[in-house]
């Protein structure tokens, strides 16, 4: 084939020109376009910062692989709650209580597989089985905490905030009755599954993280509840007239969302080996909500990504570490997270009232 | 009002109509569904502009561009949602454009005071600080005249002010009316309810696709008259001539009543057939068939069979599982998920169904659509574009597609043609004809007496949630659908 110069420049400049076109189209039509886009700006941002701090390009790129580490291991608690929570927004509800559940469910976990006092160790049961029994136990608690939100919102009409935020002050409250005498401690092979070191470093709870974004992405774009959901989200009265079991599928959607806390709590009890039951877990639904809306989701339902919030929790990660790096006080950090959720929405295509 | 005209494109709305009132008059507004009335009045009221003609008040000319300005010039527009705010008080709610104050603080007294004297002069026996909630909706009818008296209105506009009141209420409304009369203020009352008509009005103004048929004293006409004015003798409505051919019975309500919006309904449809079920607003037939449906979550009495078995829907999920399909009216609300594509629209019903190993065979799913679009001649673009990028037409279209999918033995389709330009309403009477054919029962629900006549072998006139009548091959006409759904009696001599 046979293409002329002058040509070859006209294409050129056509695909300049469609590809500013494709750009606005992108941002105006694909929410995790921008999201994609933001977190590449941060990333410069970051390289940046760590060649200043370094000084020299080797140590740049050392300071940046020890810099997403931790980011990703850090994360990945909320991560994980992020997904569930992407779900529930985007059906168009909110989970507040997802912290307090984190929390219980930790609780839960302690209680199971302490060493010595705990149920597992009574009925005789030790090391793996013993794990894994006490794992599924605590997902199930996860799914059934989920439940009770997920009905209160779904049968007994409450809005999602005021059923959740009931839920989250009773988690929290109980929790912290309930252990008042109870000192856990866990056995040192139970933190193995999050801490066991792979090629000298700790990246178990990524690898958790990663899987459980594949495996929520493929339910949210595969599955007929995933379709169910989005159509809650977009129209709730047009979802029940299509013969969509509305009642059902939102108990579910927070089912979820309590499974996903139930596997937080497992990792971060077996990466930090115990819990103060007063803190844990407290401000993660707000992280939650900031990951999922830096990711393009929409609070009013019916647009949204999972991939979107994985992405979000990453860009709220990387700012955290370059205001570190850069010396912001800690007070003002929050102030910058706040900014960027603000600008986060700001920039989001809106609908037309 | 002379030579009003008024279009929307190419739909020319209103063609040459001349209105008046006098002082102390009460002038009924009457006509079918799209007549013309609501814009007419729009325009009085300066919620619309005309394209041309003239408006006079005390002989001096006008023009309203903005609501404001009618509402100045004397013209209260109380339209059929009231616009009272229920949580606060009467007396708030009359001052609500501008709140009278003392200071900083508003003046409660001069608002109570001045509610009261009007109240007085008007011989309402109410308190003007009770809360708008605690009303019914006689008294709100009434609170809001009165909000337009308060403004020294000299005209008021009803627009079908009693469908949502009881007979008592009625009475209330109207001895509220006859004393506003006496006090030199004009009415325009708008209704579909021709006995009414007769008891209150002193003339009547008659609209047909946006002319005036007819004008005149109440007292040189009657009912039939004004029926036949308003459905007009030369429009002939295209019949349906479909070959029938019945099968078992499968739907049938008995005695089915929730005591708010539908009263003692008993029908039967057949495999193959087409039931018209109609009446005029507020006959409640949306929610007797949602009911059926499951949508409703009201207790109701009386029993339904699909098929001869006795069932009870609880929730849209079981009635989908027992082969009852509803396509809802107002299509915006109701039916379009927004966010979402053509494709998966046209198959959120079905799409439980639809799967391979937990997740959507993707493939099964197309295919699925394809035959529903070419079933249908739905026009589109991409599969993968949203919705909302389709015309009103495409979109009711696959809103029916989603739940042709289904394979439903009972449709029930409300207001099916919505919104839907004149090609796509032929196309939409046939694909019910075809599906009649294919053995599907089918109750269209409509507003549009021509509709029914156009596409159902049998018809069901409801009036105020009661069935007033039964019509079936040459009785079912304009006239008499009208007469039944109106309030008239059926066994009264007055049916042609």
């Amino acid at each position: 084939m046979k293409v002329s110069v002058s040509d070859m420049e006209t294409k050129k400049i056509e695909k300049q020109h469609t590809m500013i076109g494709k750009f606005r189209d992108n941002w105006g039509n694909s929410a995790l376009f921008s999201t994609i886009f933001a977190l590449v700006v941060m990333l410069l941002i970051q390289c940046i910062v760590m060649y200043v701090n370094a000084g020299s390009l080797g140590g740049m790129f050392s300071k940046m692989g020890m810099a997403w580490l931790n980011i990703l291991r850090n994360n990945a608690y909320q991560g994980v709650i992020a997904l569930g929570m992407c779900f529930i927004i985007i059906s168009g509800g909110i989970d507040l209580s997802v912290g307090s559940m984190l929390c219980a469910l930790g609780a839960i976990l302690m209680y199971l597989i302490a060493p010595g006092n705990g149920l597992m160790a009574k009925i005789g049961l030790s090391g793996p089985l013993a794990y894994g029994l006490a794992i599924i136990i605590v997902i199930a608690a996860g799914f059934l905490f989920g439940q009770i939100n997920g009905t209160l919102i779904s049968y007994g009409k409450l809005p999602p905030f005021i059923a959740t935020l009931g839920m989250m002050k009773i988690f929290r409250s109980v929790t912290q009755q309930l252990t008042k005498h109870f000192n856990p401690t866990i056995p040192a092979d139970f933190k193995l599954i999050a801490s066991m070191k792979i090629g000298g470093q700790v990246i178990l709870p990524i690898l958790y993280w990663v899987l459980i974004v594949v495996i929520m992405h493929i339910i949210f774009t595969r599955t007929a509840f995933g379709r169910q959901t989005i159509a809650i989200g977009s129209n709730e009265r047009a979802a029940k007239l299509s013969g969509i079991n509305v009642n059902k599928v939102k108990r579910n959607i927070y089912a979820l969302g309590g499974v996903m806390c139930a596997i937080a709590a497992v990792i971060y009890i077996a990466r930090i080996g115990s819990m103060d039951f007063a803190n844990a877990g407290s401000g993660y639904e707000m992280d939650a909500i900031a990951a999922v809306i830096v990711g393009g989701t929409a609070m009013s339902g019916g647009r949204g990504s999972l991939v979107g919030a994985f992405l979000g929790m990453l860009i709220i990660g990387v700012m955290n570490n370059i205001l570190n790096t850069v010396g912001v006080p800690t007070f003002l950090c929050d102030a910058v997270k706040g900014l960027i959720i603000i600008f986060a929405v700001l920039v989001q295509k809106k609908e037309n009232v | 009002m002379e030579k009003i005209c008024k279009s929307f494109g190419a739909n020319d709305v209103l063609q040459s109509v001349d209105f008046s009132l006098n002082t102390g008059e009460i002038c009924a507004l009457l006509g079918e569904n799209g007549a013309g009335k609501s814009t007419l009045m729009n325009i009085l009221g300066g919620v619309l502009p005309a394209d041309s003609g003239r408006i006079t008040l005390d002989g001096k000319p006008v023009t309203f561009s903005f609501p404001v300005d009618s509402l100045d010039a004397g013209i209260g527009f109380i339209h059929q949602e009231l616009n009272l705010i229920n949580d606060l008080t009467i007396f708030e709610n009359m001052f609500l454009t501008h709140l009278p104050r003392k200071g900083m603080f508003l003046d409660a007294r001069t608002m109570r005071k001045r509610t009261q004297e009007l109240f007085d002069k008007m011989k309402i026996e109410l308190d003007p600080g009770t809360m708008v909630r605690e009303l019914d909706a006689s008294y709100k009818q009434i609170v809001e005249i009165c909000r337009a008296l308060m403004q020294d209105a000299s005209i008021i506009i009803m627009d079908e002010p009693t469908t949502s009141l009881t007979e008592p209420e009625i009475q209330r409304v109207f001895s509220m009316m006859r004393s506003l009369k006496e006090q030199g203020v004009g009415i325009i009352f708008i209704s579909h309810k021709l006995g009414e008509v007769m008891e209150i009005c002193d003339r009547y103004t008659v609209l047909r696709d946006g002319s005036m048929v007819a004008s005149g004293k109440v007292s040189d006409t009657d009912i039939k008259q004004l029926a036949t004015y308003m459905v007009g003798h030369e429009v002939i409505a295209e019949t349906n001539q479909r070959e029938t051919n019945y099968g078992e019975e499968m739907l049938r309500l008995e005695h089915l009543s929730d005591n708010v919006n539908f009263h003692d309904i008993s029908l039967s449809v057949r495999s193959g057939e087409i039931l018209g079920v109609t009446g005029l607003l507020g006959d409640g037939r949306s929610e007797l068939f949602q009911t059926v449906f499951g949508a409703m979550n009201t207790k109701y009495t009386g029993q339904i069979f699909l098929q001869g078995t006795p069932i009870h829907m609880r929730n849209t999920y079981q009635a989908l599982e027992a082969g009852i399909a509803y396509l809802p009216r107002n299509r915006k609300e109701n039916a379009i998920l927004k966010d979402m594509s053509i494709l998966d629209n046209g198959s959120i019903v079905h799409l439980p169904k639809i799967r391979r190993r937990g997740l959507i065979d993707f493939a099964q799913q197309e295919a699925l659509f394809a035959r529903q679009e070419e079933n249908l001649h739905i026009k589109m673009g991409d599969k993968y574009d949203l919705i909302t990028s389709l015309s009103g037409g495409n979109q009711q279209k696959v809103v029916l597609a989603k739940w042709l999918m289904s394979e439903p033995k009972v449709l029930i389709l409300d207001n099916p043609t919505q919104g839907v330009d004149v090609g796509a309403k032929e196309e939409i009477y046939s694909i019910i004809h075809k599906l009649a054919g294919e053995g599907v029962a089918v109750i269209v629900l409509s507003s549009e007496a021509q509709e029914i006549i156009r596409v159902c072998d049998r018809s069901i006139v409801l009036f105020h949630g009661h069935q007033a009548g039964e019509l079936s091959s040459v009785e079912m006409n304009e006239h008499n659908i009208m007469y039944l759904a109106a309030g008239g009696n059926q066994n009264e001599s007055e049916r042609v």
